[in-house]
Protein backbone atom coordinates (compact mmCIF):
# COMPACT_ATOMS: atom_id res chain seq x y z
CA UNK A 1 0.00 0.00 0.00
CA UNK A 2 1.12 3.44 -0.19
CA UNK A 3 2.74 4.87 2.76
CA UNK A 4 1.73 8.26 2.53
CA UNK A 5 -1.89 7.35 3.49
CA UNK A 6 -4.19 9.94 5.53
CA UNK A 7 -6.63 9.58 8.08
CA UNK A 8 -9.63 6.95 6.82
CA UNK A 9 -12.00 9.25 8.04
CA UNK A 10 -10.92 11.89 5.71
CA UNK A 11 -12.65 13.06 2.60
CA UNK A 12 -9.18 14.10 1.13
CA UNK A 13 -7.63 11.65 -1.65
CA UNK A 14 -4.80 10.76 1.16
CA UNK A 15 -7.78 9.83 3.35
CA UNK A 16 -9.62 8.04 0.54
CA UNK A 17 -6.90 5.74 -0.43
CA UNK A 18 -6.77 4.67 3.31
CA UNK A 19 -10.01 4.13 3.89
CA UNK A 20 -10.36 1.66 0.58
CA UNK A 21 -7.19 -0.49 2.36
CA UNK A 22 -9.44 -0.53 5.30
CA UNK A 23 -11.86 -1.78 3.43
CA UNK A 24 -10.00 -4.43 1.57
CA UNK A 25 -7.91 -5.61 4.76
CA UNK A 26 -11.04 -5.96 6.58
CA UNK A 27 -12.68 -8.00 3.27
CA UNK A 28 -9.43 -10.45 3.70
CA UNK A 29 -9.85 -10.47 7.65
CA UNK A 30 -13.05 -11.70 7.40
CA UNK A 31 -12.87 -14.03 4.59
CA UNK A 32 -10.35 -16.07 7.22
CA UNK A 33 -13.51 -16.72 10.12
CA UNK A 34 -16.71 -16.65 6.81
CA UNK A 35 -18.63 -13.47 7.96
CA UNK A 36 -19.50 -10.10 6.25
CA UNK A 37 -16.82 -7.67 6.65
CA UNK A 38 -19.16 -5.32 8.15
CA UNK A 39 -19.57 -7.71 11.23
CA UNK A 40 -16.28 -7.39 11.98
CA UNK A 41 -15.18 -4.88 14.46
CA UNK A 42 -11.03 -4.37 14.33
CA UNK A 43 -9.66 -4.24 17.89
CA UNK A 44 -6.22 -3.22 19.36
CA UNK A 45 -6.11 -6.88 21.23
CA UNK A 46 -7.97 -10.34 22.20
CA UNK A 47 -8.01 -8.63 25.61
CA UNK A 48 -10.20 -5.63 24.09
CA UNK A 49 -12.59 -7.93 22.09
CA UNK A 50 -13.10 -9.90 25.02
CA UNK A 51 -13.94 -7.00 27.11
CA UNK A 52 -16.55 -5.18 24.75
CA UNK A 53 -18.24 -8.22 24.50
CA UNK A 54 -18.26 -9.04 27.81
CA UNK A 55 -19.35 -5.74 28.97
CA UNK A 56 -22.28 -5.29 27.06
CA UNK A 57 -23.79 -7.74 29.38
CA UNK A 58 -22.87 -5.61 32.48
CA UNK A 59 -25.42 -6.72 35.32
CA UNK A 60 -26.70 -9.57 33.38
CA UNK A 61 -25.85 -13.16 34.04
CA UNK A 62 -23.07 -13.89 32.13
CA UNK A 63 -21.47 -17.75 32.07
CA UNK A 64 -18.17 -18.41 30.96
CA UNK A 65 -15.76 -21.72 31.58
CA UNK A 66 -13.27 -21.89 34.18
CA UNK A 67 -10.63 -22.42 32.29
CA UNK A 68 -11.40 -18.72 30.19
CA UNK A 69 -8.69 -16.73 29.81
CA UNK A 70 -8.60 -14.01 32.09
CA UNK A 71 -9.61 -10.81 29.64
CA UNK A 72 -12.49 -12.95 29.49
CA UNK A 73 -12.86 -14.04 33.68
CA UNK A 74 -12.23 -10.74 35.29
CA UNK A 75 -14.78 -8.60 33.37
CA UNK A 76 -16.99 -11.55 33.38
CA UNK A 77 -16.54 -11.64 37.48
CA UNK A 78 -16.60 -7.75 37.66
CA UNK A 79 -19.63 -7.24 35.62
CA UNK A 80 -21.83 -10.48 35.67
CA UNK A 81 -24.54 -10.21 37.67
CA UNK A 82 -23.75 -13.40 38.38
CA UNK A 83 -21.30 -14.63 37.45
CA UNK A 84 -21.34 -18.65 37.04
CA UNK A 85 -18.35 -20.48 36.23
CA UNK A 86 -19.06 -23.84 34.06
CA UNK A 87 -16.40 -26.79 35.44
CA UNK A 88 -14.65 -28.48 33.06
CA UNK A 89 -13.78 -32.19 32.90
CA UNK A 90 -10.17 -33.69 33.43
CA UNK A 91 -10.09 -33.33 30.03
CA UNK A 92 -10.75 -29.69 30.15
CA UNK A 93 -14.18 -29.79 28.27
CA UNK A 94 -17.40 -27.86 29.68
CA UNK A 95 -20.15 -29.63 31.83
CA UNK A 96 -23.10 -29.44 29.45
CA UNK A 97 -25.71 -30.96 31.78
CA UNK A 98 -24.36 -28.22 34.36
CA UNK A 99 -24.35 -25.18 31.59
CA UNK A 100 -28.16 -26.67 30.81
CA UNK A 101 -29.52 -26.88 34.46
CA UNK A 102 -27.92 -23.47 35.54
CA UNK A 103 -29.35 -21.62 32.26
CA UNK A 104 -32.65 -23.21 32.71
CA UNK A 105 -32.45 -22.23 36.51
CA UNK A 106 -31.84 -18.55 35.62
CA UNK A 107 -34.39 -18.25 32.95
CA UNK A 108 -36.82 -19.41 35.17
CA UNK A 109 -36.06 -17.15 37.97
CA UNK A 110 -35.62 -13.82 35.37
CA UNK A 111 -37.20 -14.85 32.43
CA UNK A 112 -36.56 -11.67 30.68
CA UNK A 113 -32.88 -11.02 31.27
CA UNK A 114 -30.49 -10.98 28.10
CA UNK A 115 -27.71 -13.36 28.99
CA UNK A 116 -23.84 -14.16 27.61
CA UNK A 117 -22.78 -17.56 27.94
CA UNK A 118 -18.72 -17.23 27.05
CA UNK A 119 -16.59 -20.23 26.34
CA UNK A 120 -13.06 -20.88 24.90
CA UNK A 121 -12.73 -21.99 21.47
CA UNK A 122 -9.47 -23.70 22.13
CA UNK A 123 -7.68 -23.38 25.54
CA UNK A 124 -4.69 -21.78 25.44
CA UNK A 125 -2.94 -23.89 27.77
CA UNK A 126 -3.63 -27.31 27.46
CA UNK A 127 -4.61 -27.27 24.30
CA UNK A 128 -8.73 -28.75 24.36
CA UNK A 129 -11.51 -27.93 21.73
CA UNK A 130 -14.46 -27.34 23.14
CA UNK A 131 -17.47 -28.27 22.15
CA UNK A 132 -18.97 -25.40 20.38
CA UNK A 133 -21.41 -26.38 17.87
CA UNK A 134 -23.07 -28.73 20.60
CA UNK A 135 -23.33 -25.54 22.83
CA UNK A 136 -24.59 -23.81 20.07
CA UNK A 137 -27.27 -25.91 19.34
CA UNK A 138 -28.11 -25.77 23.13
CA UNK A 139 -28.21 -22.08 23.24
CA UNK A 140 -30.51 -22.09 20.30
CA UNK A 141 -32.66 -24.51 21.80
CA UNK A 142 -33.34 -22.72 25.04
CA UNK A 143 -33.76 -19.36 23.15
CA UNK A 144 -36.61 -20.83 21.14
CA UNK A 145 -38.19 -22.63 23.79
CA UNK A 146 -38.28 -19.63 26.39
CA UNK A 147 -37.86 -17.01 24.00
CA UNK A 148 -34.82 -15.55 26.26
CA UNK A 149 -31.83 -13.59 24.78
CA UNK A 150 -29.16 -15.55 25.36
CA UNK A 151 -26.15 -15.00 23.26
CA UNK A 152 -22.80 -17.14 23.05
CA UNK A 153 -19.38 -15.66 22.93
CA UNK A 154 -16.34 -17.55 21.90
CA UNK A 155 -12.33 -16.44 22.37
CA UNK A 156 -10.97 -18.39 19.04
CA UNK A 157 -7.41 -16.43 19.70
CA UNK A 158 -5.46 -20.01 20.03
CA UNK A 159 -7.64 -21.77 17.68
CA UNK A 160 -7.73 -19.34 14.60
CA UNK A 161 -4.93 -20.13 12.30
CA UNK A 162 -4.58 -23.12 13.81
CA UNK A 163 -7.55 -25.03 13.03
CA UNK A 164 -10.39 -24.83 10.58
CA UNK A 165 -13.10 -21.88 12.32
CA UNK A 166 -15.91 -21.20 10.27
CA UNK A 167 -18.52 -18.74 12.14
CA UNK A 168 -21.85 -20.34 10.05
CA UNK A 169 -20.81 -24.00 11.63
CA UNK A 170 -19.96 -22.69 15.05
CA UNK A 171 -23.16 -21.14 15.49
CA UNK A 172 -21.83 -18.49 17.61
CA UNK A 173 -23.16 -14.80 18.13
CA UNK A 174 -19.59 -13.43 18.84
CA UNK A 175 -15.58 -14.34 18.08
CA UNK A 176 -12.49 -13.17 18.90
CA UNK A 177 -9.68 -13.77 17.70
CA UNK A 178 -5.74 -11.53 16.97
CA UNK A 179 -3.32 -10.74 14.48
CA UNK A 180 0.03 -11.16 16.66
CA UNK A 181 -1.10 -15.21 16.81
CA UNK A 182 -1.41 -15.12 12.81
CA UNK A 183 2.17 -13.68 12.64
CA UNK A 184 0.95 -10.01 12.46
CA UNK A 185 2.02 -7.11 14.94
CA UNK A 186 0.98 -7.16 18.59
CA UNK A 187 -1.88 -4.28 18.57
CA UNK A 188 -4.39 -5.30 16.37
CA UNK A 189 -7.29 -7.90 16.83
CA UNK A 190 -10.98 -8.25 15.68
CA UNK A 191 -14.10 -8.99 16.86
CA UNK A 192 -16.89 -10.84 15.26
CA UNK A 193 -20.52 -9.44 16.47
CA UNK A 194 -23.63 -10.77 14.38
CA UNK A 195 -25.56 -8.13 12.70
CA UNK A 196 -28.40 -7.63 15.07
CA UNK A 197 -26.89 -9.17 17.87
CA UNK A 198 -25.93 -5.91 20.94
CA UNK A 199 -23.19 -4.81 21.27
CA UNK A 200 -21.80 -1.64 23.77
CA UNK A 201 -18.96 0.15 22.32
CA UNK A 202 -15.97 -0.13 25.10
CA UNK A 203 -14.37 3.12 23.96
CA UNK A 204 -16.83 5.68 23.15
CA UNK A 205 -16.06 9.17 20.88
CA UNK A 206 -15.82 9.03 16.83
CA UNK A 207 -17.98 7.15 14.81
CA UNK A 208 -15.39 4.53 13.33
CA UNK A 209 -16.01 0.96 12.99
CA UNK A 210 -19.56 1.47 12.44
CA UNK A 211 -19.57 3.15 15.99
CA UNK A 212 -18.39 0.28 17.89
CA UNK A 213 -15.07 1.53 18.44
CA UNK A 214 -13.91 4.92 18.49
CA UNK A 215 -10.39 5.47 18.03
CA UNK A 216 -8.52 6.52 13.99
CA UNK A 217 -8.44 3.46 12.23
CA UNK A 218 -5.15 1.58 12.17
CA UNK A 219 -5.29 0.98 8.58
CA UNK A 220 -1.35 0.06 8.55
CA UNK A 221 -2.22 -2.78 11.61
CA UNK A 222 -5.03 -3.54 9.82
CA UNK A 223 -3.39 -3.78 6.14
CA UNK A 224 -0.48 -6.62 8.31
CA UNK A 225 -3.82 -8.67 9.62
CA UNK A 226 -5.01 -8.95 6.92
CA UNK A 227 -1.70 -10.14 5.11
CA UNK A 228 -1.30 -12.65 8.23
CA UNK A 229 -4.73 -13.96 7.37
CA UNK A 230 -4.01 -14.48 4.04
CA UNK A 231 -0.78 -16.77 4.67
CA UNK A 232 -2.72 -18.10 8.19
CA UNK A 233 -5.25 -19.44 5.90
CA UNK A 234 -2.78 -21.05 3.49
CA UNK A 235 -0.69 -22.60 6.20
CA UNK A 236 -3.52 -24.48 7.78
CA UNK A 237 -2.74 -27.53 6.25
CA UNK A 238 0.50 -27.19 7.65
CA UNK A 239 -0.68 -27.94 10.92
CA UNK A 240 -1.38 -31.60 10.08
CA UNK A 241 2.47 -32.17 10.11
CA UNK A 242 2.97 -29.98 13.42
CA UNK A 243 0.66 -32.26 15.11
CA UNK A 244 2.30 -35.23 13.94
CA UNK A 245 5.51 -34.01 15.23
CA UNK A 246 3.45 -33.10 18.53
CA UNK A 247 2.40 -36.65 18.80
CA UNK A 248 5.77 -37.97 18.16
CA UNK A 249 7.24 -35.74 21.14
CA UNK A 250 3.81 -36.95 23.14
CA UNK A 251 4.81 -40.69 22.52
CA UNK A 252 8.27 -40.10 22.94
CA UNK A 253 8.28 -38.83 26.86
CA UNK A 254 5.75 -41.25 27.95
CA UNK A 255 7.85 -43.87 26.47
CA UNK A 256 11.34 -42.40 27.88
CA UNK A 257 10.16 -40.86 31.29
CA UNK A 258 8.76 -43.31 33.92
CA UNK A 259 6.79 -40.29 35.84
CA UNK A 260 4.62 -37.87 34.06
CA UNK A 261 1.08 -37.24 33.65
CA UNK A 262 0.16 -36.15 29.87
CA UNK A 263 -2.46 -33.26 30.23
CA UNK A 264 -3.49 -32.72 26.51
CA UNK A 265 -6.46 -34.45 25.29
CA UNK A 266 -7.03 -36.32 22.09
CA UNK A 267 -9.13 -33.68 20.65
CA UNK A 268 -7.10 -30.67 20.99
CA UNK A 269 -4.94 -27.71 19.04
CA UNK A 270 -2.47 -29.31 16.65
CA UNK A 271 0.21 -27.42 18.25
CA UNK A 272 0.44 -27.58 22.04
CA UNK A 273 1.21 -30.32 24.26
CA UNK A 274 0.85 -30.22 28.59
CA UNK A 275 2.70 -32.54 30.68
CA UNK A 276 3.12 -32.23 34.48
CA UNK A 277 6.29 -34.16 35.61
CA UNK A 278 5.64 -34.81 39.19
CA UNK A 279 8.40 -33.67 41.79
CA UNK A 280 10.06 -31.71 39.17
CA UNK A 281 8.84 -28.00 39.81
CA UNK A 282 8.18 -26.28 36.53
CA UNK A 283 10.20 -23.34 36.79
CA UNK A 284 12.78 -24.96 37.39
CA UNK A 285 12.07 -27.56 34.70
CA UNK A 286 11.56 -24.40 32.68
CA UNK A 287 15.25 -22.58 33.20
CA UNK A 288 17.22 -26.16 32.64
CA UNK A 289 15.38 -26.33 29.79
CA UNK A 290 16.13 -22.73 28.19
CA UNK A 291 19.45 -23.24 29.27
CA UNK A 292 19.80 -26.12 26.88
CA UNK A 293 18.09 -24.38 23.89
CA UNK A 294 14.57 -24.99 24.63
CA UNK A 295 11.59 -22.51 25.47
CA UNK A 296 8.44 -23.73 27.62
CA UNK A 297 5.75 -22.63 29.80
CA UNK A 298 4.62 -23.53 32.79
CA UNK A 299 1.60 -23.04 34.67
CA UNK A 300 3.74 -23.44 38.35
CA UNK A 301 2.94 -20.73 40.79
CA UNK A 302 6.86 -19.94 41.04
CA UNK A 303 6.80 -18.76 37.42
CA UNK A 304 3.80 -16.65 37.61
CA UNK A 305 3.50 -13.10 38.62
CA UNK A 306 0.62 -13.79 41.08
CA UNK A 307 2.61 -16.48 42.52
CA UNK A 308 -0.73 -18.66 42.01
CA UNK A 309 -0.57 -21.88 39.93
CA UNK A 310 -2.64 -22.31 36.90
CA UNK A 311 -6.30 -21.54 37.04
CA UNK A 312 -6.68 -23.75 34.13
CA UNK A 313 -4.87 -26.78 35.80
CA UNK A 314 -6.85 -26.15 39.06
CA UNK A 315 -9.81 -26.60 37.52
CA UNK A 316 -9.42 -29.20 35.76
CA UNK A 317 -7.53 -31.65 38.57
CA UNK A 318 -8.16 -29.40 41.66
CA UNK A 319 -4.89 -30.39 42.88
CA UNK A 320 -1.65 -28.13 42.86
CA UNK A 321 0.81 -30.44 42.44
CA UNK A 322 -0.28 -30.85 39.10
CA UNK A 323 -0.28 -27.43 38.24
CA UNK A 324 3.58 -26.84 40.22
CA UNK A 325 4.87 -29.70 37.70
CA UNK A 326 3.23 -28.53 34.26
CA UNK A 327 5.64 -27.32 31.29
CA UNK A 328 3.54 -26.23 28.08
CA UNK A 329 5.42 -26.92 24.96
CA UNK A 330 4.21 -25.23 21.81
CA UNK A 331 5.47 -26.46 18.08
CA UNK A 332 4.90 -24.53 14.80
CA UNK A 333 5.22 -24.94 11.33
CA UNK A 334 8.98 -24.59 11.23
CA UNK A 335 9.71 -27.12 14.13
CA UNK A 336 11.97 -30.45 12.82
CA UNK A 337 11.88 -33.75 13.71
CA UNK A 338 15.38 -33.12 14.60
CA UNK A 339 14.34 -30.51 17.13
CA UNK A 340 11.93 -32.93 18.66
CA UNK A 341 14.42 -35.06 18.84
CA UNK A 342 16.95 -33.46 20.73
CA UNK A 343 14.69 -32.29 22.96
CA UNK A 344 13.48 -35.86 23.70
CA UNK A 345 17.56 -36.46 24.58
CA UNK A 346 17.58 -33.43 26.30
CA UNK A 347 14.46 -33.65 28.97
CA UNK A 348 14.97 -36.83 30.67
CA UNK A 349 18.06 -36.57 32.69
CA UNK A 350 16.48 -32.47 33.54
CA UNK A 351 13.75 -34.06 34.73
CA UNK A 352 15.31 -37.04 36.53
CA UNK A 353 17.84 -33.94 37.90
CA UNK A 354 15.17 -31.69 39.54
CA UNK A 355 13.03 -34.85 40.54
CA UNK A 356 16.23 -36.08 42.38
CA UNK A 357 16.82 -32.83 44.10
CA UNK A 358 13.14 -32.98 45.17
CA UNK A 359 11.74 -33.70 48.98
CA UNK A 360 8.53 -34.99 46.92
CA UNK A 361 8.42 -38.67 45.89
CA UNK A 362 8.02 -38.72 42.16
CA UNK A 363 5.71 -41.98 41.97
CA UNK A 364 3.21 -39.96 44.37
CA UNK A 365 4.20 -36.09 44.82
CA UNK A 366 1.05 -36.03 47.54
CA UNK A 367 3.52 -37.51 49.52
CA UNK A 368 7.07 -37.73 50.83
CA UNK A 369 10.08 -39.50 49.88
CA UNK B 1 0.88 -20.70 31.08
CA UNK B 2 -1.92 -18.91 32.30
CA UNK B 3 0.67 -17.31 30.07
CA UNK B 4 3.00 -17.42 33.32
CA UNK B 5 5.84 -17.23 31.31
CA UNK B 6 8.72 -15.68 33.96
CA UNK B 7 11.44 -13.66 32.57
CA UNK B 8 14.09 -17.07 32.68
CA UNK B 9 17.48 -15.26 34.01
CA UNK B 10 15.66 -12.57 36.45
CA UNK B 11 18.47 -14.27 38.38
CA UNK B 12 21.92 -13.17 38.79
CA UNK B 13 24.80 -15.71 37.40
CA UNK B 14 25.25 -16.92 41.52
CA UNK B 15 21.73 -18.09 41.43
CA UNK B 16 22.04 -19.51 37.96
CA UNK B 17 25.39 -21.71 39.06
CA UNK B 18 23.67 -22.88 42.48
CA UNK B 19 20.68 -23.48 40.10
CA UNK B 20 22.67 -25.73 38.15
CA UNK B 21 25.23 -27.12 40.27
CA UNK B 22 23.60 -27.58 43.46
CA UNK B 23 26.24 -27.85 46.43
CA UNK B 24 25.79 -30.64 49.05
CA UNK B 25 22.63 -31.43 48.09
CA UNK B 26 21.82 -35.60 48.97
CA UNK B 27 22.02 -37.45 45.65
CA UNK B 28 19.76 -40.62 45.79
CA UNK B 29 17.38 -41.88 49.09
CA UNK B 30 17.79 -39.38 51.54
CA UNK B 31 16.95 -42.04 54.08
CA UNK B 32 20.31 -43.49 53.63
CA UNK B 33 22.27 -40.27 54.50
CA UNK B 34 22.88 -40.42 57.92
CA UNK B 35 22.15 -37.38 60.40
CA UNK B 36 22.15 -35.99 63.75
CA UNK B 37 18.90 -33.78 62.96
CA UNK B 38 16.64 -33.33 60.49
CA UNK B 39 14.63 -30.58 59.96
CA UNK B 40 11.40 -29.96 56.68
CA UNK B 41 9.89 -26.74 55.98
CA UNK B 42 7.16 -25.25 53.31
CA UNK B 43 4.34 -27.30 51.69
CA UNK B 44 4.51 -28.88 48.00
CA UNK B 45 1.02 -27.22 47.64
CA UNK B 46 2.53 -23.52 47.84
CA UNK B 47 5.22 -25.18 45.50
CA UNK B 48 8.08 -24.85 47.86
CA UNK B 49 9.49 -27.59 50.79
CA UNK B 50 13.09 -27.96 51.88
CA UNK B 51 14.62 -30.78 54.13
CA UNK B 52 17.90 -30.01 55.89
CA UNK B 53 19.83 -32.82 57.25
CA UNK B 54 23.42 -32.44 60.03
CA UNK B 55 25.82 -34.40 60.99
CA UNK B 56 27.00 -32.28 64.50
CA UNK B 57 31.00 -33.03 65.76
CA UNK B 58 32.65 -30.76 68.53
CA UNK B 59 29.57 -28.71 68.44
CA UNK B 60 29.83 -27.68 65.07
CA UNK B 61 28.06 -28.68 61.21
CA UNK B 62 30.38 -31.15 60.25
CA UNK B 63 27.98 -32.09 57.42
CA UNK B 64 24.71 -30.63 55.96
CA UNK B 65 22.73 -32.03 53.15
CA UNK B 66 19.16 -30.66 51.75
CA UNK B 67 16.35 -31.66 49.73
CA UNK B 68 14.86 -29.10 47.58
CA UNK B 69 11.20 -29.56 45.84
CA UNK B 70 10.54 -25.97 44.29
CA UNK B 71 11.77 -23.13 41.72
CA UNK B 72 15.34 -21.97 40.86
CA UNK B 73 15.15 -19.35 43.92
CA UNK B 74 14.40 -22.32 46.26
CA UNK B 75 17.36 -24.51 45.13
CA UNK B 76 20.03 -21.82 44.86
CA UNK B 77 19.21 -20.64 48.25
CA UNK B 78 18.96 -24.04 49.86
CA UNK B 79 22.50 -24.33 48.40
CA UNK B 80 23.50 -21.38 49.50
CA UNK B 81 22.36 -22.35 52.91
CA UNK B 82 24.66 -24.83 53.11
CA UNK B 83 27.57 -23.26 52.29
CA UNK B 84 27.13 -21.03 55.04
CA UNK B 85 26.10 -23.42 57.43
CA UNK B 86 28.54 -25.83 56.83
CA UNK B 87 31.74 -25.84 59.35
CA UNK B 88 29.87 -23.38 61.53
CA UNK B 89 29.52 -23.73 65.10
CA UNK B 90 25.69 -24.67 65.97
CA UNK B 91 25.01 -21.16 67.34
CA UNK B 92 26.54 -19.52 64.21
CA UNK B 93 24.69 -21.45 61.96
CA UNK B 94 21.38 -20.97 63.57
CA UNK B 95 21.61 -16.89 63.38
CA UNK B 96 22.07 -17.03 59.61
CA UNK B 97 19.16 -15.42 58.23
CA UNK B 98 17.27 -15.18 54.58
CA UNK B 99 19.12 -11.92 54.16
CA UNK B 100 22.38 -13.20 54.36
CA UNK B 101 21.82 -16.23 51.72
CA UNK B 102 19.82 -13.80 49.35
CA UNK B 103 23.25 -11.25 49.66
CA UNK B 104 25.25 -14.65 49.04
CA UNK B 105 23.29 -15.17 46.19
CA UNK B 106 24.39 -11.66 44.70
CA UNK B 107 20.04 -10.72 45.38
CA UNK B 108 17.17 -12.02 44.17
CA UNK B 109 13.21 -11.27 43.00
CA UNK B 110 11.33 -9.21 45.24
CA UNK B 111 8.60 -11.43 45.21
CA UNK B 112 10.61 -14.83 45.22
CA UNK B 113 12.13 -13.60 48.31
CA UNK B 114 9.36 -14.22 50.77
CA UNK B 115 8.12 -17.89 49.36
CA UNK B 116 11.40 -19.52 48.50
CA UNK B 117 13.97 -18.79 50.96
CA UNK B 118 12.73 -21.20 53.59
CA UNK B 119 16.27 -23.24 53.78
CA UNK B 120 17.26 -21.10 56.92
CA UNK B 121 14.25 -22.18 58.95
CA UNK B 122 15.16 -26.09 58.06
CA UNK B 123 18.48 -25.97 59.37
CA UNK B 124 16.94 -24.21 62.52
CA UNK B 125 14.52 -27.48 62.83
CA UNK B 126 17.10 -29.50 62.35
CA UNK B 127 19.54 -28.12 65.07
CA UNK B 128 16.32 -28.28 67.45
CA UNK B 129 15.96 -31.66 66.22
CA UNK B 130 19.78 -32.10 67.44
CA UNK B 131 19.23 -31.01 70.38
CA UNK B 132 16.14 -32.47 71.41
CA UNK B 133 17.92 -35.40 70.33
CA UNK B 134 21.15 -35.25 72.62
CA UNK B 135 19.71 -33.39 75.58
Amino acid sequence: MNLDYGNASSLHSYGQIAKNELIKARTKIATLIGVAPLSLILTSSGSESNNTVVRTFENCPIFVSAIEHPSVLKPAETYGSPCVKIPVSQEGIIDLVFLKAKLEETIRKTPKTKILVSVMLANNEVGTIEPIKKIAALIKELRTKHRTKIYFHTDATQAVGKISVDVKTLGVDYLTFTGHKLGAPVGVAALYSRLGAPLKPLILGGAQESHRRAGTSNVLLACAFAKACELAKKNLEKYQKVEILRDYLKEGIKQKIKSQIVITPKNSLPNLLCVSFPASEGESTQLYLDLAGFEVSTGSACASGDLEPSHVLMAMFHDAEIAHGSVRFSLGPKTTKKEIDLLLENLPPIIEKIQDLSTLNKENPNVRK
Amino acid sequence: MSENNANPFAYTEIVKDHFLNPRNFIMGDEKEWQSDGEGIVGNPVCGDQMLVKIRVKNGKIEDIGWKTYGCASAIASTSALSELAKGQTLEDADKITAKEICDFLGGLPEHKFHCSVLGHQALHKAIQNYLEKTS
